[in-house]
């Protein structure tokens, strides 16, 4: 009896040690992330539209929603805007990832379950980043040397810096939204105008036709 | 929550925290998923006061009839279980939850019709080490608060523009595209209006006037 306590215990240490030098490889100045259930059959899909020549890493790791000591077995498939697989890994409970994209459109990233024993509810920790949230300060610590109060103050510049190239790219998305919204517009002027040159165009011929027809029957 | 060994997901937490303290926290999720009937995303608050703010946007589908599409419904329930934030029939909202219990939120997006949605969602929880944990954590020094409120201030920065690039990407895809076809579906729908109906007054007129029917009539 105290032995199972102890073996029990001394596995519950172990598993602890694991999970936080998991936990500690994912944080690196961010920990958190969103949490979906997956469902027992069927895929559950989380997408984003990310820009190209952007970094983008992540990670997601699958448990029970009731605990139990073991974990549910889920796969992975994360694909490009284009259709090309970007990350495939069948059968794990937990993965990371981390691709530069080359195109800019919609990364679609879909999970769904491969073993689930006990059949309870599935919960996915999906944590997803990219751009400046990928970046990694501790090299930057070191390589420049700087910490404390500077190092945060350097994170904040990177950030403010990531906004303004969110705000370029927003600007010229709203550009071409424009001009596609003028196009549009013009379409429809030009269509409405043709419409009124058709409709007197077929009462002229309905009247040429009509004259025809009733000289034709001498009834004029 | 007790387990024999723990619950794994019970530990996989507990780590988080400890990492998390260790860290320091910044959480913030942006995703968009496709809800057919209800999907719900879970977000852990790790400390207590903390502030959760987001916001939402339905990237609009197929709108071929129809003017408006009815907007999704949107819940967060707290760990307790109550409802601490509801909308309904939104196409797009903002939301602050302040000073909030730690433990694990639910938000909820809810279609009420049979077409499938995509929501695009940014969810950010915000701590900011506040003078209660300065008397009791000396080496937490006073700027580190002030810095932790510009991360704040800028975060929120973020935050409205994933709202502005979802709905601006909304609208210069789906609608832009949409709007084209509608166009060219009325357009040609209308010619051929035209024409079926003046050939057919034109028959009309001619039958008026055939024989069988003009030497009764006229």
């Amino acid at each position: 009896m105290a032995m199972r306590t102890a073996e029990a215990s001394s596995a519950a240490l172990v598993r602890v040690v694991a999970m936080v030098a998991a936990v500690a490889m994912m944080a690196a100045g961010r920990a958190g992330a969103v949490w979906v259930k997956l469902p027992n059959s069927g895929t559950k899909c989380v997408s984003e539209e990310i820009n190209a020549h952007v970094v983008v890493m992540g990670e997601y790791s699958a448990f029970y929603e009731e605990d139990m000591k073991d974990t549910p077995t889920i796969s992975s498939k994360i694909t490009s805007p284009y259709g090309n697989t970007l990350h495939h890994k069948e059968n794990v409970s937990s993965d990371t990832f981390a691709f530069t994209t080359t195109e800019s459109g919609n990364y679609l990233g879909c999970f769904w379950v491969d073993s689930n024993p006990h059949g309870s509810e599935v919960s996915l920790n999906i944590d997803w980043k990219t751009g400046i949230a990928t970046k990694d300060w501790e090299t930057v610590a070191k390589k420049e040397k700087i910490e404390g109060v500077e190092l945060e103050l350097t994170k904040l510049e990177g950030l403010v810096e990531a906004i303004r190239e969110n705000l370029e790219y927003l600007k010229t998305r709203e550009a071409e939204m424009r001009e596609v919204s003028e196009k549009t517009n013009a379409w429809v002027a030009w269509f409405s105008i043709m419409a009124l040159a058709a409709c007197i165009c077929t009462s002229l011929l309905q009247l040429w036709y009509l004259q025809t027809y009733f000289r034709k029957k001498k009834l004029i | 929550m007790a387990g024999e060994g723990g619950g794994s997901r019970a530990l996989f937490l507990m780590a988080l925290l400890l990492t998390a303290s260790l860290y320091g926290v910044r959480q913030a999720s942006a995703l968009a998923i496709s809800v057919t009937d209800r999907e719900c995303v879970y977000e852990y608050v790790f400390y207590e006061g903390d502030n959760v703010s987001g916001n939402f946007v339905v990237v609009d589908h197929e709108v071929f009839w129809g003017s408006d599409s009815p907007g999704i419904d949107f819940e967060v329930t707290s760990p307790a279980g109550n409802v601490v934030h509801s909308a309904k029939g939104k196409s797009g909202d903002k939301f602050e939850l302040k000073g909030l219990r730690a433990g694990m939120y639910k938000f909820c997006f809810i279609n009420p019709s049979s077409v499938p949605e995509t929501v695009s969602f940014y969810i950010h929880v915000g701590h900011i080490p506040n003078e209660h944990n300065l008397a009791k954590d000396e080496h937490l020094d006073p700027v580190n608060v002030k810095i932790a409120e510009l991360k704040e201030g800028l975060d929120s920065i973020t935050a409205e523009q994933h709202y502005l690039k979802a709905v601006i990407l909304g609208i210069a895809t789906v609608t832009n595209e949409s709007t084209r076809r509608r166009l060219l579906f009325y357009t040609l729908t209308e010619y051929l209006a035209l024409g079926c109906v003046s050939g057919l007054q034109v028959l009309y007129i001619r039958r008026l006037f055939s024989k069988s029917v003009a030497y009764n009539r006229v």
